[in-house]
């Protein structure tokens, strides 16, 4: 299989010649032009040339009289996009889920959001907006002010007990397994699942809607707010999508800076996952003691920008406060300490017989499986899948930085949180050599309010998995859209498919390991 | 009938309900303390001094709120369930010597160790059945296998506890606990083997870590107490935490030679409570332990824990100790 | 039902959970008994905004509202409402006090990111690290500024 992205460029200019546009260098290596349903055929003709071929996320748009749709496709060193337009009035084109079945959640969303049909993928009901929404009413059109929907009444109630023998166990939307509401609908056989269903959306607050109304600074603070633990990640996705459009010159310490916050956060975010697992598991030490560890970091990030969770450190043109020299040594103490508990919980994790008992061999999704449904993260790198956007396209300061990426082979639950455990030792390296290789000068640079007509995309390595953003502006001083694909969003079907077969019991350890997040997924 | 005003008292106040209340609370105290500082945290701390008396004010808490009955639930069996499972666990306790003599007797009278274990087998059934009566999914799978988990785990236990009776050749707690005494060592000496593996199964019995796989919360939600609330639910936690205050009192009377200690200066009938509650105190101390130190187990370990490593050394240990009563302890 | 055995630890069979767990018994424990006792915060920690009427640039809030580039020397003489437009929560709201536009602050909207603070261009808003704010009178979480000095609640 090719590595290389130009080889792909030339396979598709000798496939399809004049019937395609090839835009080298927009929206990531290139943007292709279709029309008249091809998208299909190059999107076939990807796969074949390249095995990784994925699906990351399908932006809908509203072009006035028509309604675009760009694929945004990630091989294995090159990222593309495929776009496609639909007129209003017949919004149908043909659905690529069975080519990609990853691609299931993003047109079902496209479908809800904009009323884009995909034939072959129908969508029953809603999926992200909820119940009582009115039909024909697509929220994300420029023309729906969503203010001034009349909501309809409530649905009643689906019913618990379908016939005698199975039963329908519903997981959610409140419940101590999962952080944030969602529902799943499982249905058990005695004590072994037969099927899952997702419904969500009960997170969702509109914000690629919100976003469009509001200036491009006020936007840095609403990305940010998508996610809680995310959040650095989410409002650098957004930044760094801008800045591609307005090509200010960061300065190499704000792009220093920015990388240790990132580190920061994937530090924080991995040691909630593993005690979080502990939890589901029902032991609570293991819970305690990850959490009471936990703690100096998220002093740090108190420390570097001001609050705990929310650090509002990025903005256009670089980081907003500076990192003091007398800050410095603490941040290395901390590290030092955090580097010195390791063994001992890398030792639990392998040596705990109940840990073991419960985490191995359970929940297992094979490398194919990893590729078709287009996971992303931990997940992905548990079952020997190597995808790591700070290798794979590395900014800001990753390409300077030497570090490992984890792959484990298994592919079961216990792979994916030795993969977290194991990131944890190569984020502590990271800060510490972008602490010792930290260059001087300015942490900032003035950017206009005014954001010229453009698109760009940007991936950034949250803690999860790979965050997509993709910003259009166009002149104004608010963004035309904003899309987010979220990481969570990307690994819930691998879940889908991961819980068929197994315990009751097995399926909240199997679930923390994909480790979701609900805000993410719904926005 | 002349009214009896000691009986009465006893049965009221000491050794009777009062004390088991009174103990009960305290045992959850130095649950949740022992169980926060091994966790690095602080427990209870405000309400009384060092949070003696959170575990009071949770009682009263949940006695104050309003009770709602699902609308499916079957009526009677959800409103008396935990009631009647309190109430024969407090029951039970009422045979078990504390200060030399047990609440209803002076002596006892052969069989009371069948008679005890079977009251706590109808409590953990009464449980059962108040899951199974919410009408919930939840409780519904739960109460299923709290009867999966109780039953299976009773057989060894039943077995394990002969072993005391026939090293001391009665089946009547008082004989058991002084027979520890005054005719041979404690039997955690004599028998070790049965200790731990009676330790094991009352853990099981007790649904605590590792075995703590009805009451899972993160996937039951609340498992059997899910549609429980107020008083009922007030009861349905205090018919728990008198089960481990049972469990750790079996312990103490079966293997750790009961109330019967040394005795210093008068006034035996202080000294051997005293004793009665220190010992007990250190087996829910160990107990505790071991719930903080294991994630859980799911249902089919537990299952093929009990059936295949459990029972058999139930029985091994059983024949063991016959055969150390008849041939190797005579000797020594 | 599929039977899964309870897998033997490959390693040690004592897990390494025995001796932390009970050396934890006679440490002091990790928690930090607020609200007796206060967390230590930063210098810089993002608290409450503190407003200084006198430094602040608004005289004459015109209608129409110009967006303009971030450029302090050219903000100096012109009508300025940054921190209004500025605020992601909409929580600064422009009212007349003693015949000048002043800005209010809405403490119930506010999401403490002190972009007031960097926006403004003549530092007429500090940020403090003041956080206990919970009150029982929603009203009273409104910054009116004050004509005669500083900010009052």
């Amino acid at each position: 299989m090719t590595n290389s992205d130009v080889d792909i460029v030339n396979v598709i200019e000798s496939k399809f010649g004049s019937r395609v546009q090839i835009q080298p260098g927009l929206l990531g290596t290139a943007t292709i032009h279709t029309s008249n349903g091809l998208h299909r055929d190059v999107i076939k003709a990807m796969i074949e040339a390249d095995e990784k071929t994925g699906i990351t996320a399908i932006t809908g748009l509203d072009l006035g009289a028509n309604l675009g749709l760009i694929y945004h496709i990630h091989t294995a060193k090159g990222f593309f996009g495929i776009k496609a337009e639909v007129p209003k009035e017949n919004p149908k084109i043909q659905t690529i889920n069975d080519i990609i079945p990853g691609a299931t959640f993003h047109e079902l969303e496209v479908t809800d959001l904009f009323g884009v049909v995909f034939e072959g993928n129908p969508l029953a009901g809603h999926f992200l907006l909820s119940e009582n929404w009115p039909e024909g009413i697509f929220p994300l059109r420029k023309d729906v002010n969503p203010s001034e929907v009349k909501l309809n009444p409530s649905p009643p109630q689906e019913k618990m007990h379908e016939d005698k023998k199975t039963v329908k166990f519903i997981i959610g939307p409140q419940h101590p397994a999962l952080l944030e509401p969602e529902k799943f609908s499982v249905t058990v056989d005695g004590e072994i699942v037969t099927k899952v269903e997702p419904r969500i959306g009960y997170v969702h607050r509109g914000i690629e809607k919100s976003a469009e109304s509001r200036t491009y600074i006020q936007d840095i603070y609403l990305v940010e707010r998508v996610c809680g633990i995310c959040n650095p990640c989410h409002a650098y996705g957004f930044v760094g999508a801008v800045e591609k459009i307005l090509k200010p010159d960061v300065p190499p310490r704000a792009k220093y800076l920015r990388v240790i916050a990132l580190e920061l956060n994937r530090l924080h975010s991995h040691m909630l996952t593993l005690g979080h697992a502990g939890l589901e598991i029902g032991y609570e030490t293991l819970f305690q003691y990850f959490w009471r560890d936990r703690e100096p970091i998220m002093d740090l990030i108190e420390l570097t920008s001001g609050n705990r969770v929310y650090g509002s450190l990025m903005t256009i043109g670089g980081v907003r406060r500076d990192l003091k020299d007398t800050d410095i040594p603490k941040i290395k103490t901390v590290m030092a300490n955090l580097r010195s508990k390791l063994p001992f919980y890398r030792k639990v994790y392998t040596d705990e017989p109940s840990i073991r008992a419960r985490m191995q061999n359970e929940g297992v999704l094979s490398r194919e499986d990893a590729i078709k449904l287009g996971v992303v993260g931990p997940v992905a790198r548990g079952s020997g899948y190597d995808i790591d956007v700070r290798k794979d396209e590395p900014s800001e300061a990753y390409g300077e930085i030497p570090f490992k990426e984890i792959v484990y082979d298994s592919g079961d639950t216990w792979a994916r949180m030795n993969v977290r455990m194991d990131e944890l030792e190569q984020s502590i390296n990271i800060i510490e050599y972008a602490l010792d290789h930290l260059p001087k000068g300015p942490f900032r640079v003035e950017v206009p309010r005014y954001v010229p007509a453009g698109e760009a995309v940007n991936r950034v390595e949250a803690p999860r998995g790979e965050l997509f953003y993709y910003v259009k502006g166009n002149g104004t001083a608010s963004p035309e859209r904003v899309k987010i694909r979220t990481p969570t969003y990307a690994n819930i079907p691998a879940f889908l498919k991961t819980a068929i077969g197994e315990n009751i019991a097995d399926v909240p350890p199997n679930f923390v390991s994909l480790d979701p997040c609900f805000s993410c997924t719904d926005r | 009938m002349a009214v009896d005003f000691w009986l009465i008292a006893r049965i009221l106040i000491f050794p009777g309900f009062t004390f088991i209340l009174l103990l009960t609370l305290f045992c959850d105290w130095v649950e949740r303390k022992l169980e926060a500082r091994i966790q690095n945290r602080v427990g209870p701390l405000v309400a009384g001094p060092a949070g003696l008396f959170q575990p009071i004010a949770d009682f009263i808490k949940l006695l104050t709120k309003e009770e709602i009955d699902p609308r499916d639930a079957r009526k009677t069996i959800f409103k008396f369930a935990p009631l009647a499972a309190f109430t024969i666990m407090v029951f039970a306790m009422y045979f078990l010597p504390v200060d030399g003599s047990s609440v209803i007797s002076a002596g006892g009278f052969n069989g009371d160790l069948i008679v005890i274990l079977t009251f706590s087998t109808i409590a953990s059934f009464l449980l059962f059945l108040s899951g199974w009566a919410s009408s919930n999914p939840y409780g519904t799978i739960s109460s299923a296998r709290v009867l999966t988990q109780f039953l299976g785990f009773d057989i060894p236990l039943f077995i394990i506890a002969l072993t005391p009776a026939f090293i001391a050749g009665s089946l009547s707690i008082f004989a058991i606990a002084s027979y520890q005494t005054t005719k041979a060592l404690p039997f955690i000496i004599m028998a070790p083997w049965a200790f731990v593996l009676f330790l094991i199964t009352i853990q099981a019995e007790l649904e605590k870590d590792p075995f703590d796989v009805p009451d899972a919360e993160s996937e039951l939600v609340g498992g059997i107490e899910t549609e429980y609330t107020g008083a009922k639910l007030a009861f349905l936690h205090l018919t728990r935490d008198v089960q481990i205050v049972f469990g750790a009192a079996l312990v103490v009377e079966l293997f750790l030679g009961g109330p019967y200690g040394p005795v210093i200066g008068g006034l035996p009938a202080f000294w051997y409570s005293l004793w009665f509650v220190l010992k007990l105190l250190a087996v829910v101390i160990v107990t505790e332990y071991i719930t903080t130190l294991f994630a859980r187990l799911r249902i089919d370990q537990v299952l093929s824990a009990n059936w295949k490593i459990i029972l058999p050394l139930a029985v091994v240990s059983l024949m063991l100790t016959v055969a150390m009563i008849t041939w190797v302890y005579p000797l020594v | 039902m599929t039977e899964k055995k309870t897998k033997k630890p490959r390693t040690n069979p004592l897990s390494p959970m025995w001796k932390r767990t009970a050396s934890s018994l006679f440490k002091k424990p990790a928690t930090t008994k607020y609200p007796f006792v206060k967390p230590k915060l930063p210098d810089d920690f993002r608290g409450k905004p503190d407003y200084t009427i006198r430094t602040c640039n608004m005289i004459d809030l015109s209608g129409t509202q110009r967006q303009f580039e971030f450029d302090v020397q050219k903000l100096v003489n012109t009508h300025c409402t940054v921190c209004a437009r500025d605020c992601p929560a909409n929580a600064i709201e422009i009212v007349e006090v003693d015949g000048k536009q002043r800005p209010q602050f809405d403490l119930n909207k506010c999401i403490f990111c002190n972009q007031c603070v960097e926006s403004c261009p003549r530092n007429a808003i500090k940020g403090s690290t003041e956080y206990e704010l919970a009150t029982t009178d929603k009203k009273s979480l409104i910054i009116k500024p004050n004509p005669n000095g500083d900010a009052k609640q």
